[in-house]
């Protein structure tokens, strides 16, 4: 369960460069698979947001390249921020992004509309793991959210944490609340 | 601790972040014709990526050229096996049409 959460299928490596060359050359004579693209946005940013391929079919351990369109329709400048969830659970061990628009914030100007690219592979470690044994069909779905600052200064969803979770596909799972939201409710004064 | 990094207090368990970073935003469409040469080649080849590939490292390589993605050794992005167009033009002699992908 914990390892389907994470994502993490053995100790992972944290940094630069965490996938050798050796691990990016795709296995000839495998089953290829199909990647499908889904793109969601919160009802609070009033962005398009839009895959520009529907699905690509490759092999594992190749990298691929994939589209995504997104265009602030408002007409103020606007911060998204985008999380991203791969289904099903069993295949996000292997599933690998290289590069991708994810992670930091995205200023779109308003009316601005701009291409968004992101590389990714499929471990070939996923030809040995008998679970992934008749998986076809795998779906990336992301989900841009408004950017607000936390308590921290630093950038994150402009959304209930379990909106937040649910877009990263941890709905259905029980949640600690945060720590700075536990925090909070402990120092109410109680009357 | 912030959205995003490795696992924070705020993060709880988040999906790691891509490896080599964010691709910053190509806002005046600089490398469009590329990705969309890739895009065709997709629907020519019912959304099979292995013929595109070459169509992939163009759209990279116009990136790096443009300061839009840090330069970095083919190998590390699985492309060093193909041959981009700008490298197909160049080689004379080696260049072998059995080697070219179908479109």
């Amino acid at each position: 369960m914990f390892c389907a959460a994470t994502g993490f299928a053995g100790t992972p490596k944290v940094g630069m460069g965490k996938f050798e060359a050796e691990r990016l050359v795709p296995v000839e004579d495998a089953k290829r698979i199909k990647v499908h693209f889904n793109a969601d946005t919160a009802d609070a940013l009033p962005w398009s947001f839009t895959p520009q391929q529907r699905f690509v079919s490759v092999l594992p351990g190749e990298t691929s390249l994939a589209f995504y369109k997104a265009k602030n329709k408002s007409d103020k400048d606007i911060i998204g921020i985008a999380t991203y969830n791969v289904t099903p659970d069993r295949i996000a061990p292997y599933f690998a992004k290289v590069e991708c628009f994810c992670f930091e914030e995205q200023k779109l100007l308003a009316g601005e509309e701009v291409d968004m690219p992101l590389l990714f592979f499929i471990d070939r470690d996923v030809l040995d793991d008998p679970a992934c044994r008749n998986l076809d069909d795998v779906v990336l779905s992301y989900t841009f959210f408004r950017a607000r600052r936390n308590a921290q200064g630093h950038l994150e969803p402009d959304a209930d944490d379990d909106v937040v979770q649910a877009s990263q596909g941890f709905s259905g799972y029980d949640i600690a609340p945060r720590a700075e939201d536990r925090k909070k409710s402990e120092e109410k004064p109680s009357s | 601790m912030s959205f995003g990094r490795p696992p924070s207090i705020s993060g709880g368990f988040s999906n790691s972040a891509p490896d080599r970073g964010s691709f910053p935003l190509d806002h005046y469409g600089e490398c469009k014709q590329y990705m969309q040469s890739y895009l065709d080649c997709l629907r020519k080849n019912t959304n099979n990526s292995t013929p595109c590939r070459h169509l992939n490292k163009d759209y990279l390589e116009c990136r790096m050229a443009r300061g839009l993605m840090d330069r970095d050794d083919w190998r590390n992005l699985g492309l060093n096996e193909v041959r981009g167009a700008a490298e197909s033009s160049s080689s004379v002699v080696k260049d072998n049409p059995k080697d070219k992908p179908n479109v």
